[in-house]
């Protein structure tokens, strides 16, 4: 089993989230995130004063697939998140030793 | 046989829509502090800031309220100068008459409270007010007289805040409206001595602008900077916040200016348009320079909110006595010089050296401090505070047409300004120059002078650094946006339902509340 995560721009959600579920996909974790990357910060202006903001809103999206399915999931979201600008993200896999279903006990890739 | 006697309301001096409206105004400026201010501060600093600035907000309205009616109403606006200069209303010595002993005669009121039943239901009689009586109580006086007296500490909080300590706040707050306020009160409004010479103040353009932004810059310098990180991340944590503070700030100015006529009448509702026009000027006057001459070159919306305060601090010394040409000259002139100022004279000493947090000094100190010398040039002698009717044999104001309203008469001379562009005299801007050089060094030296007080007192009027990097939740115990669900009650009212708490309750211990009650208990 994988974990993939993904670090992507916010208005992207929708099309990710639709391209997943196309896939079967019926689990994801999301989380706002902040941060940067070589498309670094921008400059906000309070009351005449500029202040450097490095860190960007992001979104951060955690899915468990099991191996077979990695390949189809991480080309689903780079085809729906991308916009081909600087600052679309970024996508890396993971490896897990267990998932454990909380309900049921299950285990492994019955637990997905 | 007796003629019948018929129960009655209220005495014949008072007129219920000026009392009416004077309780309705008073209300709308105490909203301006609460909560208006106090939102407003409270969003334009950080987080960890925001329950500091509205518990002085509130502890300081309370403290003047309670000065207020104990003893400083007298002090600004009662019947008796402390010297005696004037008495019962009437002033005993003339204009220039013995010179610094009628300036000390006419300096303040005599302290004294007006809590009794007398005190609160009499009619109000201030020692300016000797041509038409006031047609309210004194209650009514001394209430919307309270809520100008209140905000006045609380604008310049914006100067000292993120650093003094909750003691300071509570000592310099009554002290300094006893002291600045009542007395620059006393002698532009309350028939002292500025007020004799001509010197003039609508809403309190001197008495409440420029000497806010003048004490908060003096009391700023004195208490120092807030700690360097404090000022490297001071963004404001809700801007939409700040636009609810700014708004009812704005309008509840309708009861500030509105007001201060003391009659609801034609001037109350001119200085209410004039009010709105300045400001709406005053916004877009902002907006328009930040978009074009500042270096991001964006409309930016607390430039607006900047620009609506300069607005309205501009039009306040002289709402009812322009007409609405002056005042959207005022608003953008105010504007304009606010903004060159915040953008440029901050860069020079003594401005950058001294860190007002919010920039009182700006848009309320220079922005005051032009309206009032504005009103110099815009002064319409056409704009009647107070006119002049024909009185029917029953006492009742007949003959309200133009003609007459403007006339003078042997009794009665109607009350305008003579601005310099429409009678050429710079006579009244001569006052109002005067008037301001006092307020300014009044206002610095007193309150330079309470805060080394208070300093020596509570060793230090500053909090130590540890606290200052911690903010609310070290001063208060409170945080401003706490996580519930991080949380969990500790004390005689810990969470029972778990086994060790239930089982360590003592028999005769009350239940902690929303627990069910267990059977047999």
């Amino acid at each position: 089993m994988k974990l993939i995560v993904a670090v992507l721009k916010p208005f992207k959600l929708d099309d990710v989230k639709e391209g997943l579920k196309a896939l079967g996909i019926h689990g994801l974790t999301l989380t706002e995130a902040q941060g940067f990357g070589r498309q670094r910060g921008h400059t906000e202006v309070y009351r005449g004063a500029e202040y450097e903001v490095e860190f960007v809103p992001k979104i951060r999206l955690e899915v468990l697939v099991d191996d077979s399915r990695v390949e189809e999931v991480v080309s689903a979201i780079v085809e729906t998140a991308g916009t081909g600008k600087i600052g679309d993200g970024k996508v890396w896999i993971l490896p897990v030793e267990e998932v454990v279903r909380v309900r049921t006990g299950e285990r492994g890739t019955e637990a997905l | 046989m007796l003629a019948a006697v018929t129960q009655v309301p209220y005495p014949s001096w008072l007129n219920t829509g000026d009392n009416t409206w004077q309780l309705v105004a008073a209300t709308f400026v105490g909203l301006m502090s609460l909560p208006a201010l106090a939102v407003l501060y409270a969003s334009l600093v950080q987080k960890k800031w925001a329950v500091n600035v509205v518990a002085m907000m509130f502890a300081g309205f309370s403290l003047v309220m309670i000065a207020w009616f104990l003893w400083s109403y007298k002090m600004g606006f009662g019947a008796n100068s402390f010297g005696g200069g004037v008495k019962n209303g009437v002033p005993t010595q003339l204009t220039g008459v013995g010179g610094w002993t009628h300036f000390i005669d006419n300096f303040v009121g005599k302290p004294g409270s007006i809590t009794s039943s007398a005190g609160e239901q009499g009619q109000a009689v201030s020692a300016a007010n000797t041509v038409i009586p006031f047609h309210f109580p004194t209650s009514t006086l001394a209430y919307f007289q309270f809520v100008f007296a209140a905000i006045t500490p609380l604008l310049f909080m914006g100067s000292v805040l993120g650093r003094i300590k909750f003691s300071a706040w509570c000592l310099l707050v009554p002290l300094w409206s006893t002291c600045v306020y009542s007395v620059d009160a006393f002698l532009l409004w309350g028939g002292g001595y500025f007020a004799q010479e001509g010197a003039l103040d609508f809403s309190g353009g001197y008495v409440i602008h420029m000497s806010a932004g003048v004490s908060g810059f003096v009391a700023a310098w004195v208490l120092g900077p807030r700690l360097l990180r404090d000022r490297q991340h001071a963004i404001p944590n809700n801007l939409v916040m700040a636009a609810v503070g700014a708004g009812i700030l704005w309008l509840g100015w309708n009861g500030f200016n509105g007001g201060d006529p003391y009659y609801a009448g034609a001037d109350a509702a001119a200085a209410v348009v004039n009010t709105n026009l300045a400001t709406a000027a005053g916004v877009l006057t902002w907006i328009a320079l930040d978009a074009w001459l500042s270096k991001e070159k964006k409309p930016t919306f607390l430039g607006g909110v900047n620009g609506m305060i300069c607005g309205l601090v501009g039009i306040t010394p002289c709402a009812g006595w322009v007409n609405g040409q002056g005042a959207i000259a005022i608003g953008v002139i105010c504007c304009a010089v606010v903004w060159v100022a915040w953008n440029f004279l901050s860069k020079v000493r003594p401005f950058s050296k001294v860190d007002d947090a919010l920039g009182v000094v700006y848009t309320h100190g220079i922005a005051g401090l032009f309206g009032g010398l504005l009103l110099g040039f815009f002064g319409d002698p056409n704009m009647l505070e107070y006119g002049c009717g024909r009185l029917d044999p029953s006492n009742q104001v007949v003959a309200t047409t133009q003609q007459t309203y403007i006339t003078a008469t042997a009794h009665c001379t109607p009350f305008s300004v003579n601005g310099l562009i429409y009678t050429g005299s710079a006579h009244q801007l001569w006052e109002q120059f005067r008037a301001a050089v006092w307020v300014v060094f009044w206002s610095a030296l007193v309150t330079f002078i309470l805060m080394k007080l208070i300093g020596l007192v509570l060793r230090g009027a500053r909090y130590k650094d540890e606290v200052l990097e911690v903010g609310d939740l070290a001063i208060h115990g409170e945080e401003a946006f706490p996580e519930a669900t991080l949380a969990e009650r500790v004390g005689a009212f810990s969470m029972a339902g778990d086994s060790v708490s239930s089982s360590s309750r003592r028999p005769d211990e009350p239940l902690p509340p929303n627990e069910p009650n267990e059977p047999g208990s």
